[in-house]
Order: structure tokens, then C-alpha cells, then sequence
């Protein structure tokens, strides 16, 4: 490029670009929200993927640390492993290596886990080395030993400076950790240390949590040990993957929601500039440069929202995070860092997806600036034709996109039960999609049939024909209102009908007044002493085992598997079965209970989803002896468990499966207390505050855990309601001076400001009116699917779908008082400017 | 081999970390001498001239001092006489010194142990490695601690890898007969042996009545050997099992400060030779007079009889280098002893024989010939380190 | 049916107040006609302003119809604007959203005064027979105007307003249009306000008053034939 044209382009662009911002400076508060929309739509989304990073990072933590990844071996019998067990296996040529896992209490209340390790016979492909190849291994074996700990939990011990190496600071019973090294991988709250160490702090004297091994270095477990392959144990990142997919669905919402409010004021300033480009192209500015200024200016404004979205995505998030973290710990298990930890693709990546939302959102007014003609014949005319055509082109675009969800529908229906999450978001999206698209048709279309009702009201039909003439504008507004209402209804349903249920199931899984985990050891003591006691109407001892799902056996046909499966024995006691809740049977409950206590099984709906298994099947589990086969008797529903589960009478469980004593539920006799036989059993055999739990304690926790879940998905959907509502009033606000201008006329012919203001409160509230009503029935569709297909791919399980009729009413309640919200401001100007000026206006425009 | 691999890297640290704060002069973080045998001895006991042997006792393991090895090479050969070669070791290193070992609590440690184990045959050679801790005040120590050594009857184990006596009778020399059996388990087939080895001489003690000088500022350590094994068993390699028989050689060796800290390395030998004699001969490079090299090693007769050589009375001079495992070592020597009219020419039929464990080494299998005639006079080890 | 007596009003601008109306007093009869005249920015369409009881006289009184408009408040004004007046601009300021017969019509509506023989006539006369589905955005300017003069006069007011109704018009349909009005006003018995600085628009009407200085002076009074 020659100088002199370098010249030329930076006066082009220079000049030209100063002359379109100009716009702004008259104009401030299209400029506020066009910002406004690129705000919101990149803080909600990059917030939430500010938790979706700091989640995955804290997986990939605790992915990395050694215990996963490594096949375990405990005993049969459930009692501990101790250093002679190792040293057996050991000196039998076993790759075995110790494991102690334990709990300490930091001073703030932070339970953290403490691993001891052996790092001599640690199995090779665990990354030991990256998680604490900074110190000296003496050091790490010999008094006073090494914490290693990620810099994320030191705040937990009360410790602030990053480099305090070597501090040694106290736990809550005020004991010292030894001292402190960094290893940044390691997963949030955990603290590895030697053995030796660890068997000091948790004070387990030579008892062992478990042995690991390398994956598949022992080809059978050795006698009277339980072997897991890690192969069977499902990483915390595959199982929250659902969840996390739900958080970007809605943080998809809200940036779709954002960019309309955007994309509104694209277009206004657009067509509020019309003159200025076409002026600029007469003087002798080419379109091809017009469209690369109108882009150069999409970039500033789209950095500056993409900026300030991210910085209070990031503060979103650090509110946000604490309840995800309890959610996924508790759900889950899955341990995530309450403090974000952000990789720098997280930074690209927020500031890319605003400014690709950005251009997609401004596609339409660079087309329409390129194709600008320089004389602009017949443009004042040509907006009705224009609103017809995009009219037409929302039907068909409606149309197609329905296709579309129909299309996948079909797909989604002949897929195996639980799949097609992904495809599931897809259909919700469609059905939102093409809701929006069909709105301002429908709207139209019912806008122009009113009028035509309202022929003997002239003021009534002004106001109907006028606000035919503002749809184009009001369009995108509302169909923001629509998608983020219908969005708010169809997740309160899923959430209050979730809770419902799952309030129902535990009330009839908890049957038992006291649950009582007895030490293995003394189990058999435990019971037989409970047998012996009066108030004790009936104990309902439960265990649990691992197996994996060999074959089963549906309709004559055989299926092999090699499923990783949990076994649940309970005891099907007079307490127990009347309540115990089934989802299908071969025969009836009576039946189905019968041939329960004969030694079938039941299963829980994630498994019958997930293999497609109904009452009748046959399953082949791997036991110690061989394999045992059970019919499926029933199946039953197990709301927050994450695997596939089989149910079988603990006697069973204890014969065939050889699965270590678990827990008693004890059902007491009525009218007895239940703190009395608690502090009988404490005081007779020492046990230890949380060996026994009762019933009340128990439904607590399980509540609590799920009000967290959901916690996040309401927030985000009433923050998108919000993003919506905002669209609106940035859409009124923007029309404000062109709205008055068309009042003007009307309060000249002597209609009183106080009806005029009636009118457009009337207006805005009537079409908002008809958004919720339209919101209503798709907010149900939308609840149906997250129930019926979202929930079942997401978490295996179906929900009934429940209604909330104070909900909906609340809806439709809460899109009038928006839009009536967003009117006001306009309104409240308008009241407030004196008629002169008004007239002014008219004069000036 | 990833195990190896990564706590390769753990076990230079530990090696080098040995006593922090009493550093030599060898600059910060440097390891003093070969894997930081050069540390200074600091509390630990020491080896001097003057200490007496004494057996059964000094068989087993010398908490005190701060490395030891029980170190066994064989030269066998197959049915169809083709030759192959074994390697066991096992290493001790005290981490703490006497005074400061930690409670004897549960996992306390104040001993860790390593153990190499090899076996070579042709161009083939496989190499494992155990990694194992202990405590001395452990009771387990005598009747199974996951390792450790035991003087009466003779054990040597780590896991299931073991070195042990086989004579019945607890009064008798159990040391005279032993039982060497170890297994490793990899993607080819697994290796490993079963050996029996019995004595044909006695003990020798080398340098001055079992003190080993290895520098000329007088650093040293204990050192005897029984050069005088008769092998038979089966040694498998990738999976295929063979009869075997041939000679073994076993050092004893333990000190506190096995090196100076300005030596970086040794090479050394062990040869049996065609008329019986046995020849012990090592060069540590750096620290010996004037910054040479350090050269001591014993002359031994069919009977036993062990003579010191004194460092001028040996020459040793690498004659080719060859590379193994990316590292050009020496794999042709000329040995000389005028003392006793000796001149050979040692040489490594293969030169793959690195060992890639955490303390890397070269060990493997040589001949020696007349360097005349090129007459077969000899069959021996050799181990390189510091390369 | 219209009274302005001692009407003021002054308007603070930067260079200091600046009084467009000193005391004016002005008088017209039912079906009286009188033109305006004045330069611009003398305070003509401020009178007319205050006459529609857009705007408030800042003393003296302004009387419509037997109603002092300028004591009025603002429902009552626009009840009176409604029902009595009839607005011409010379922006036309058509309702965008009505086609041609809503529009005309919509003010006669407003004051449920709709004669639908009226408007047909008024369509007719107007030349805007067979544009009655047309939206303003379809009509010419002169067409516009005339829709515009039809819309004040389909609830026929007593008294018509027009701020110089052929502005925007050149001239020959600017006297289309002025023979049009008045033919219409004096068909409707109208009296008409018209504010103008054009003496050919100012000709054919009873009266002519010129604005200067705050002051209203006589152009010429003509008898009427």
C-alpha cells in the first residue's frame, strides 16, 4: 500500500468512523443499551462459564490425583485392612501400596481429606511426581514430614501468604499439620501425605483404608478381599457432565435473551442513521468502506461489552460458585473449589462468543448498510412492506425450526432410553426458537382482527393500529419476554414438581425412626442385643456390595454386559413394604414382594432406563462363588442416585453376595422415644455421635441437598427474566422520543394526556398480556420435556409432571407487570414534559 | 518400566538429600560424588581401618552407616552353553542419622531399601526395581518387615524377591549355601530365577582386613565378597524357562561416605579367571593423588588368598566406547596388574546393558582374552557408573 | 367564539426573556374568518397555540366557545380541543397507523361527532375519493395536506385552527388548497384562525391582523359579501 493511500484509508476511517459514533453522542442511550445488551448477555454467560471452568478444573484435579484411577481391594468383611494385611501381600509378590484416607477439620470448619501415602510403591502411571516433585523425598518420609496441599485450600487452615513453605499450622483440635509444601494439581481440600504421617494425625494406629494397585496388575482379588477396578468407578467429570450441560443451557438462554436487546438497538441506530450513511456515501465514502466501518465499530463496542460481561461474569460467579460446589459435593461427591480458577481460554473464549453474538446479532444491519442505496428512493415507504416481508420470513423461519424440533423428536423417540441429552437441549431450544419466531406473527395477526372488532372505539383502534406499527420494533423485545417466561415456567414446574415427589419418596423410603451404622465388628453383638429389647418393634438391617451386571435376559433374548452395579439389600419388614414405593410390577405389589423375600430382585429406574430392563427380566450378576441369577420383580424410583442399583433382601445379599454388614433401621414400638434407646446404645457399646442418625436428621439432609441443586437453575432463569425485562424497557426507552412524536398529533386533537398515557399502558400490558398467555403453554410443553426427556437423559429418572397453578397466574402476572414496568419510564416522561415542548418536538422533526 | 521411571526421579532426590545442611563443598544442590555417595558422613557411624570383621553378624544390615548393598553377579551359561548373565541387589540407605530416628510408630521409617534386579542374554536385557521402607527399631525387621536382612540364617528380601540360606541347621555357616529366587511380571512374558548357590571358597576381605580405602584422603567403606559361588537353577526371560548353571560373585560393602566429593564415578571389576584366580579391581575417577584417578583392587588365589593392590599397582585403560541406551560408555579395557605379570583385555560382548533405575548405571556381562593371542582367559562383570 | 383580552406571554431565552405577546386583545365571531400575519418567530403560532389551548397565556385570558380555555385544565382543554376545534398543521401530522378514512374520521370519532355523509362528502371534495385504503405514507404532500384539513373539519368545529396550511405546498396546489378550506369552513360554518405570512393566504379572508412586536396592528378588514 502507497503512503499516499494509506493516508487516504486512515482519513476514511478516521473521519468516517467519528462520524458515525457521532450518532451516539446525540443519542446516549441507544449507545447504554446497546452496551447494556452485550453487558448482560456476557456476564451471564461468561459467568457461568467461569463455574463450568472452575468445576472442570477442580475434576481434573481430582482425576489426576493418584487414588483415582487405581484399582482399590478392601475386605469382604468390611473391617479394616491393617499394615500386616499389606505386608502379607506384599511378601506375596502383590504390587500392592497402602492408602489412608481421612478427615480433619481445619480451624474455619473446612473438613479436609487427608490421603497417606506410600510413595515407594505408589503405582507408576499416578502422577505423584506432579503433585509434589518440589520438595526432597526425605523430607516427604521423615519427621517432620510434608503437607502437600493445593494453594486453594491454604486459606482454609488460615494461612495467607502463598509462599509460607514450611508453616505448619493448626487444625481445629488444635493439633499442627506438618509443614506446608504447594502442589497446584492437587484437587481443593485435600492434604497428601506420607503414611507415617497421616497414621499420626488421623491416629489409625496400623489400620489401612485400602490398598490400591495399578489398573488390572492383579488378576483376581486375593482371598478375602473385595477388588475394584477403576475401569468400574465413574470419574466426578463424567457424572456431572449433565449438570453442567444444564448450567450452558441457561447461560445459552440469557445470552440469546442479551443479544435481542442488542440486536434491537442495532437496528434502531441503523435506521436512525440512514440519513448519515446515505449522506457519507455521497460524499464519497464506498460502501464496502461504510460496511468495514460499521464492523470497526460493532468490534469497539462489542470489546468494551465483552469486557465489562466478563468482569461481572467473574463476580457472578464467585456468588454463584459457593452453592455449585455444595451442589456438585453433594450430588455428586465431586469436590470443586469454592474460589474460581480460570484458564486463559476462558478469557478468549468469553470475549469470542460476545463479539460471534455480536456479529450475528448486527449481520442483518451491515447487510442492510451494503445494500444502502446512495439516493434512497422510496424509503420512508417502504417499512410496511418491510415489516410484511419479515413477517413472512419469521413464519417460515418458525416453520422450519420446528421442522427441526420435530425431526429430532422422532430422532430423540427412537433412541435408547437415557440417551440424547444434547439432543434433548436441542428440542427444548427448538420449541423456544420457534415460539419466539411465531410471536410477532401471531401478534399481527391478532392485532389487525381487534381492530377490525374495534371499529366503534376510535381510540381503541388508534391504539390497536398503532401498536401494529410498533411490533417490528417491540418484536425482539417480546420475544425475549416469551422465551425467558415460558423458560422461568417450565423450570419453577420441573423444581416445585421435583421437590414434591422427591418429598413423598423419602418420606416412604425413611420407615425406620433411628438408622444405626455399627462398627463391622460389632454388628452381630449390636443386633442381637437390639432383638432383646422391648421398644424395638422391628430392626431392618441393610447392606451393601458391588457387582458387576454379566448378562440379562429380556424376551428370550440374551444380552451380554459388564456393568458396574451397586447391590442394596434391605429387609422386607412389616414396616418396610406397605410404603416402600414400586414404579412398575409383573403381578402386583403383593406379588412383587413375594418373590422378593424368595430371593428376586428389584431394580431402580436409572437401570431399567439405562438397560431398557422391565418386571420379568432375568440379570447374571458376578458373585464371589459364580454367577447368580435374579428375576426382576419390580422396579422401583431412587431419586439423586447417580448408577444403576439392585435391591435384594439383605439375607440374599449376605448369602449369595457376601456383602459386609451396613447399617440398622431401627423401628420403634409407638410412643417410645427415640433419644432414650440412642443414649442406651451409646452408653452400652460407645458409639460414636454420627453411628446413629434418626429419621428427622436424615430427611434434612437429603431436603438440603436438593434446595441447593435447583438453587442455581433458578437463579440463572430469574436473572434471564430480568436480562428480558430489560430488553423491553431498552426498547421503549429507545422509541421514546418517536413515540411522543406520534402522540403529539393526537393530544393536539384533544385526547387528554392522562388517556394517552392509559393507552400505551394499555398497549404494552395487553400485548405482554397475550406473551404470558402464549408463555403459559409452552412453559408446560417446555416442563414436559425437562421432565420427560432432560431429566431421564441428565439423571436417569422420570418425574410426574406437576402444575402450579399460582405459578402460572404468577407468569402471566409477572410478564404484565414488566411490560408495564418498562412502560412506566416512558410514560412518567412523557407526563412530565410540558406541552410546549412536546409541540416543539412535533415542530422540529 | 514406568515405575521405574518415576520414582526414578524420587530416588535421586533421596539419594542426594541424604543430610541437608552438611554439604560438601561441591556447591549447592550438586550431588557430592556418584548419587551423592560423596556426602559427608556426618553423625553416622564410619568405616576405618582397624574395624574387625565379624560373621555371622556382619551379614546382615548396618543401620548405622548410611548405604550398604548385598550385590550378586552370575555368569551361567544354558544347556546349549549359551551364555547369560543375572543381577541382584539390594541396596539399604539410612535416612536419618542413629540419634535422630523418628517413634518406631506405625509406617515410621529410617530405612529405605531398593533392589535391582536383571537378567541379560544376548542382546536382550531386562531390568527391574523395588522400592520398599522400614524402621530399625521395627520388630517386623526379623520375621517380615516388607524388607530387610537378617545376619542368622541368612534372608535377604524385598517382597517377594529374596536371598536366602538354605542350610537347615541354624549352628552351621548358613551363609555357605543360599537360595536366590525372584520374579518380575512385564507385557513380555515376565523374567526372573530360581537359583542355588553354593560356596567353593571362603570369604574375602579386601583392602586393608575389610576396609576398603576408595580415595586418597582415606574415604572408604567395609567391603568383603564370596567370589567363589557354584550356580545351578532356571532363569526365565520373556516368559521362556531355562536350566542353567555358572558362577556368581556377591559383595558385602557398607560405609557412611563411600566417596570423596570430587569422585564421579567407578569402573569396576570382577573377573574369574581361567586358573582360578579371582580379580577384584575398581577405579574411582577423580580424587585420587594430584586429582587423578583412585585405582585399588585384590588379587586372589583358587585358595582364597587375597592380596591389596595398591593404586600404582594397577592400570586401567579404556580401549573403545560404544553407546548404550543414548550414553557412550567404555565396553573395551586393558587391564594390567605387573605385580603378578597379569595383561588382559577385558571386553563387553554387548553393549546394552544400561540400567535405566533410578540411580542409572552400566552393569553386564564380560570375557577377558590375552591381548596377544586373543586366548580366552576369563569371564567376569563389570559396572560402570557416572556415565 | 374566540377571545384573547390582555393575553401575555413572554418566553426566557438565553439572551434574556423575550415577550412575544404584550397585552393582546383580539375578537372573533361565529363563521368569521381572519388571517395572521406576522415574521417568523413574532409570536403567531404562539397565539394560535394558546387559542387551541395547547399552551397557557402567562397573564389575561383566552376565551373558546363561551369558555375561558386558559383556566381550563388539561382534560377539559382537550375535551374542548375535541369537540369544538379543528387543528391544521403544516406538518399535516397524519396518524401513520390509520389509512385515509380512519384518519379523516378520527377526530369526529374522538368527539363522537361522526357523520358519515359529512365525511363522504368531505372525501369527495377533497379529491380523495378511491385513496380511502391508502396509509399517509402513500399520499402526496398535497394530498396529505388536504386529508389533514378534512381530519379538522369531519367533527365540524366551530372554530378551525390552521398554521400556515399551505407551507408545505407549492404554489398551485397551495391555492387548490386554500379555495378548498375556505369553501369547506364556510360549507361547515366554521370560523377560521389561519396564521400565515403569506398575503395571497391571507387575502381572501374577512379580516388580516399583523403581529409585530408583541402588538397585533390592522392589515385591512373586508367586508363580508
Amino acid at each position: 500500500m502507497s503512503y499516499e493511500k494509506c493516508c487516504r484509508t486512515q482519513a476514511v476511517v478516521v473521519h468516517g468512523l467519528a462520524t458515525l459514533l457521532s450518532h451516539y453522542r446525540r443519542h446516549p442511550g441507544q449507545l447504554a443499551m446497546l452496551l447494556l445488551g452485550l453487558w448482560v448477555a456476557s456476564a451471564l454467560w461468561s459467568g457461568v462459564q467461569a463455574i463450568n471452568a472452575s468445576a472442570r478444573d477442580s475434576y481434573a484435579r481430582a482425576e489426576a490425583l493418584f487414588t483415582t484411577g487405581l484399582d482399590r481391594l478392601e475386605r469382604r468383611d468390611g473391617q479394616a485392612l491393617t499394615l500386616n494385611d499389606y505386608l502379607r501381600l506384599r511378601r506375596a509378590g502383590l504390587p500392592v501400596s497402602p492408602l489412608l484416607e481421612g478427615h480433619l477439620e481445619a480451624p474455619d470448619g473446612t473438613r479436609l481429606t487427608v490421603i497417606g501415602i506410600d510413595p515407594f510403591t505408589l503405582p507408576g502411571d499416578s502422577p505423584f511426581a506432579t503433585a509434589g516433585s518440589t520438595g526432597e523425598l526425605t523430607d516427604f518420609l521423615t519427621p517432620p514430614w510434608q503437607t502437600r496441599l493445593a494453594p486453594d485450600t491454604l486459606t482454609a487452615l488460615g494461612v495467607m501468604d502463598r509462599r509460607a513453605r514450611g508453616a505448619g499450622p493448626r487444625l481445629a483440635d488444635g493439633r499442627r499439620l506438618p509443614p506446608l509444601v504447594l502442589a497446584p494439581s492437587l484437587p481443593p481440600d485435600t492434604l497428601v501425605m506420607d503414611i507415617a504421617a497421616a497414621a499420626v494425625l488421623l491416629d489409625s494406629g496400623e489400620r489401612l483404608s485400602r490398598m490400591v494397585a495399578a489398573p488390572d496388575s492383579l488378576a483376581e482379588a486375593p482371598e478375602g478381599l473385595v477388588l475394584t477396578r477403576a475401569a468400574t468407578l465413574v470419574s466426578p467429570g463424567q457424572l456431572t457432565e449433565s449438570f453442567h450441560l444444564n448450567l450452558t443451557a441457561m447461560a445459552l438462554l440469557a445470552l440469546v435473551v442479551g443479544l435481542f436487546i442488542v440486536q434491537a438497538a442495532l437496528g434502531l441506530a441503523l435506521e436512525q442513521r440512514l440519513a448519515m450513511l446515505r449522506t457519507l456515501r455521497a460524499l464519497g465514502v464506498s460502501g464496502r468502506s461504510l460496511v468495514g466501518l460499521l464492523t470497526l465499530e460493532l468490534l469497539l463496542l462489542g470489546l468494551v461489552g465483552a469486557l465489562a460481561g466478563i468482569v461481572s461474569g467473574v463476580w457472578l460467579a464467585r456468588l454463584l460458585l459457593p452453592d455449585v460446589a455444595a451442589t456438585l459435593g453433594s450430588l455428586y461427591g465431586a469436590g470443586v473449589t469454592a474460589e474460581l480458577n480460570l484458564p486463559w481460554h476462558y478469557w478468549v473464549g468469553g470475549v469470542a462468543v460476545t463479539l460471534g453474538g455480536l456479529f450475528l446479532a448486527g449481520a442483518g444491519v451491515l447487510w442492510r448498510a451494503a445494500r444502502l442505496s446512495v439516493l434512497g428512493l422510496g424509503q420512508s415507504q417502504a417499512w410496511r412492506a418491510g415489516f410484511r416481508r419479515q413477517l413472512r420470513f419469521m413464519r417460515l423461519a418458525g416453520a422450519l425450526v420446528a421442522l427441526a424440533g420435530l425431526a429430532l423428536w422422532a430422532w430423540l423417540a427412537r433412541q435408547p432410553p437415557g440417551e440424547g441429552l444434547l439432543a434433548g437441549f436441542g428440542l427444548m431450544a427448538a420449541l423456544l426458537l420457534a415460539s419466539a419466531l411465531w410471536l410477532s406473527p401471531l401478534l399481527a395477526a391478532l392485532l389487525a382482527g381487534l381492530e377490525k372488532l374495534a371499529h366503534r372505539r376510535p381510540l381503541t383502534q388508534w391504539a390497536l393500529a398503532d401498536l401494529q406499527l410498533q411490533l417490528p420494533r417491540l418484536s425482539l423485545a417480546m420475544m425475549a419476554l416469551l422465551i425467558a417466561l415460558s423458560a422461568n415456567l417450565g423450570v419453577s414446574s420441573m423444581v416445585g414438581g421435583f421437590r414434591l415427589t422427591f418429598l413423598d419418596w423419602l418420606d416412604q423410603r425413611l420407615v425406620a425412626d433411628l438408622y444405626l451404622r455399627p462398627p463391622a465388628e460389632r454388628f452381630e453383638e449390636i443386633d442381637a442385643w437390639l432383638a432383646e429389647r422391648a421398644e424395638v418393634a422391628e430392626r431392618l438391617p441393610t447392606r451393601r456390595t458391588e457387582a458387576t451386571l454379566l448378562e440379562v435376559e429380556r424376551e428370550g433374548l440374551t444380552r451380554e454386559l459388564a456393568l458396574p452395579t451397586s447391590l442394596y439389600g434391605i429387609t422386607p419388614g412389616k414396616a418396610l413394604m406397605p410404603s416402600w414405593p414400586l414404579l412398575a410390577t409383573l403381578a402386583g405389589r403383593e406379588a412383587a414382594w413375594q418373590a422378593f423375600r424368595e430371593g428376586e430382585a428389584f431394580i431402580n429406574e436409572q437401570l431399567a432406563i439405562s438397560e431398557g430392563l422391565a418386571p420379568g427380566d432375568r440379570l447374571i450378576l458376578g458373585a464371589p462363588q459364580g454367577r447368580e441369577g435374579v428375576t426382576v420383580a419390580a422396579v422401583y424410583p431412587d431419586y439423586g442416585n447417580t448408577r444403576g442399583e439392585v435391591l435384594l433382601a439383605t439375607p440374599q445379599l449376605t448369602s449369595r453376595f457376601g456383602a459386609p454388614p451396613g447399617s440398622i433401621g431401627i423401628v420403634l414400638t409407638a410412643g417410645t422415644d427415640d433419644a432414650a434407646l440412642g443414649q442406651a446404645l451409646t452408653r452400652r457399646f460407645g458409639l460414636g455421635g454420627d453411628s446413629l442418625v434418626d429419621q428427622r436428621e436424615v430427611k434434612r439432609i437429603a431436603t438440603g441437598i436438593f434446595e441447593r441443586t435447583f438453587t442455581i437453575t433458578r437463579a440463572l432463569s430469574a436473572l434471564t427474566l430480568g436480562v428480558a425485562a430489560l430488553a423491553l424497557l431498552a426498547s421503549l426507552l429507545a422509541q421514546a422520543r418517536e413515540r411522543r412524536r406520534r402522540l403529539a398529533p393526537l393530544w393536539a386533537l384533544g385526547v387528554p394526556r392522562a388517556q394517552l398515557i392509559g393507552v400505551q399502558l394499555g398497549q404494552l400490558g395487553g400485548a405482554a398480556f397475550v406473551t404470558g398467555a402464549l408463555a403459559i403453554p409452552l412453559g408446560i410443553v417446555l416442563a414436559l420435556g425437562l421432565v420427560e426427556v432432560i431429566n431421564v437423559a441428565a439423571f436417569g429418572w422420570r418425574l410426574p409432571l406437576f402444575l402450579f397453578p399460582e405459578e402460572i397466574l404468577l407468569t402471566l402476572a409477572t410478564a404484565v407487570a414488566v411490560a408495564l414496568l418498562a412502560t412506566a419510564l416512558p410514560a412518567i416522561t412523557l407526563w412530565r414534559t410540558p406541552p410546549r415542548a412536546l409541540l416543539a418536538e412535533e415542530a422540529n422533526s | 518400566m514406568n515405575v521405574t521411571k518415576r520414582v526414578a526421579t524420587i530416588l535421586v532426590l533421596l539419594w542426594v538429600a541424604g543430610c541437608e545442611g552438611e554439604r560438601s563443598d561441591s556447591g549447592p544442590g550438586e550431588p557430592a560424588g556418584f548419587a551423592g555417595l560423596g556426602e559427608e558422613a556426618g553423625d553416622f557411624a564410619q568405616a576405618h581401618a582397624g574395624i574387625e570383621l565379624r560373621f555371622p553378624e556382619d551379614h546382615g544390615a548396618h543401620p548405622d552407616y548410611r548405604i550398604e548393598w548385598w550385590y550378586l553377579t552370575a555368569n551361567l551359561e544354558d544347556e546349549q552353553g549359551e551364555p547369560l548373565g543375572v543381577q541382584w541387589t539390594l541396596f539399604r540407605q539410612a535416612v536419618t542419622p542413629p540419634e535422630a530416628r523418628p517413634e518406631p510408630t506405625p509406617w515410621a521409617a529410617d530405612q529405605l531399601w531398593m533392589a535391582h534386579m536383571a537378567v541379560s542374554r544376548g542382546e536382550t536385557h531386562r531390568v527391574a526395581e523395588r522400592f520398599a521402607r522400614s524402621h530399625s527399631a521395627d520388630e517386623r525387621n526379623d520375621r517380615g518387615g516388607q524388607a530387610g536382612v537378617q545376619a542368622q540364617p541368612f534372608q535377604a528380601w524385598i517382597d517377594d524377591w529374596q536371598l536366602a540360606s538354605r542350610v537347615e541347621a541354624p549352628e552351621a555357616d548358613t551363609f555357605e549355601r543360599l537360595t536366590l529366587t525372584s520374579h518380575h511380571a512385564d507385557e513380555q512374558g515376565g523374567f526372573g530365577y530360581d537359583l542355588r548357590l553354593a560356596a567353593d571358597g571362603p570369604l574375602v576381605r579386601h583392602g586393608e582386613n575389610g576396609f576398603s580405602q576408595k580415595s586418597a584422603d582415606g574415604q572408604g567403606s567395609m567391603y568383603y565378597s564370596q567370589p567363589f559361588w557354584h550356580i545351578e537353577g532356571s532363569v526365565t526371560l520373556d516368559g521362556e524357562t531355562r536350566a542353567v548353571s555358572g558362577r556368581g560373585w556377591l559383595d558385602r560393602e557398607w560405609s557412611s561416605q563411600l566417596l570423596g566429593p570430587e569422585q564421579r564415578g567407578w569402573d569396576w571389576f570382577s573377573l574369574h579367571l581361567a586358573d582360578g584366580h579371582k580379580l577384584m579391581a575398581f577405579q574411582l575417577r577423580g580424587g585420587g593423588e594430584d586429582g587423578g584417578d583412585y585405582r585399588s583392587g585384590s588379587w586372589i588365589t583358587p585358595r582364597g588368598d587375597a592380596t591389596a593392590l595398591a593404586p600404582d599397582e594397577l592400570r586401567m585403560t579404556p580401549l573403545d566406547t560404544r553407546e548404550a541406551t543414548g550414553r557412550e560408555v567404555p565396553i573395551r579395557w586393558r587391564l594390567e596388574v605387573p605385580r603378578v605379570d597379569l595383561d588382559l583385555i577385558v571386553e563387553a560382548p554387548h553393549a546394552e546393558r544400561w540400567m535405566d533405575t533410578s540411580v542409572p548405571y552400566w552393569e553386564g556381562e564380560v570375557i577377558a582374552f590375552d591381548p596377544a593371542s586373543g586366548e580366552a582367559l576369563g569371564e567376569g562383570y563389570l559396572e560402570m557408573t557416572g556415565y | 367564539m374566540l377571545e384573547f383580552r390582555q393575553v401575555h406571554k413572554t418566553y426566557a431565552t438565553p439572551q434574556g426573556p423575550l415577550t412575544v405577546l404584550g397585552g393582546i386583545d383580539l375578537r372573533l365571531g361565529a363563521g368569521e374568518s381572519l388571517a395572521l400575519m406576522g415574521e417568523s418567530g413574532s409570536g403567531k403560532s404562539t397565539l394560535l397555540h394558546l387559542a387551541a389551548g395547547l399552551d397557557r397565556p402567562d397573564a389575561g385570558e383566552v376565551e373558546v366557545a363561551g369558555k375561558v380555555i386558559s383556566s381550563l385544565n388539561d382534560p377539559a382543554r382537550a375535551r374542548l380541543r375535541r369537540e369544538t376545534l379543528g387543528l391544521v398543521f403544516q406538518q399535516f401530522h397524519l396518524v401513520p397507523s390509520l389509512n385515509v378514512r380512519d384518519n379523516l374520521r378520527l377526530q369526529a370519532r374522538l368527539a363522537r361527532r361522526d357523520d358519515i355523509e359529512w365525511a363522504g362528502h368531505l372525501i369527495e371534495r377533497l379529491g380523495l375519493a378511491g385513496l380511502e385504503t391508502r396509509y399517509p405514507e402513500q399520499l402526496s404532500g398535497g394530498q396529505q395536506q388536504r386529508l389533514a384539513i378534512g381530519r379538522a373539519l369531519a367533527p365540524r368545529p366551530a372554530l378551525l385552527l390552521a398554521d400556515e396550511p399551505t407551507g408545505n405546498l407549492d404554489e398551485t396546489s397551495a391555492g387548490e388548497v386554500l379555495s378548498l378550506l375556505l369553501a369547506l369552513v364556510s360549507e361547515a360554518g366554521s370560523a377560521l384562525l389561519v396564521v400565515t405570512h403569506s398575503p395571497q393566504v391571507a387575502a381572501p379572508l374577512d379580516r388580516c391582523l399583523r403581529l409585530t412586536h408583541g402588538q397585533l396592528v390592522p392589515a385591512y378588514t373586508r367586508e363580508k359579501a
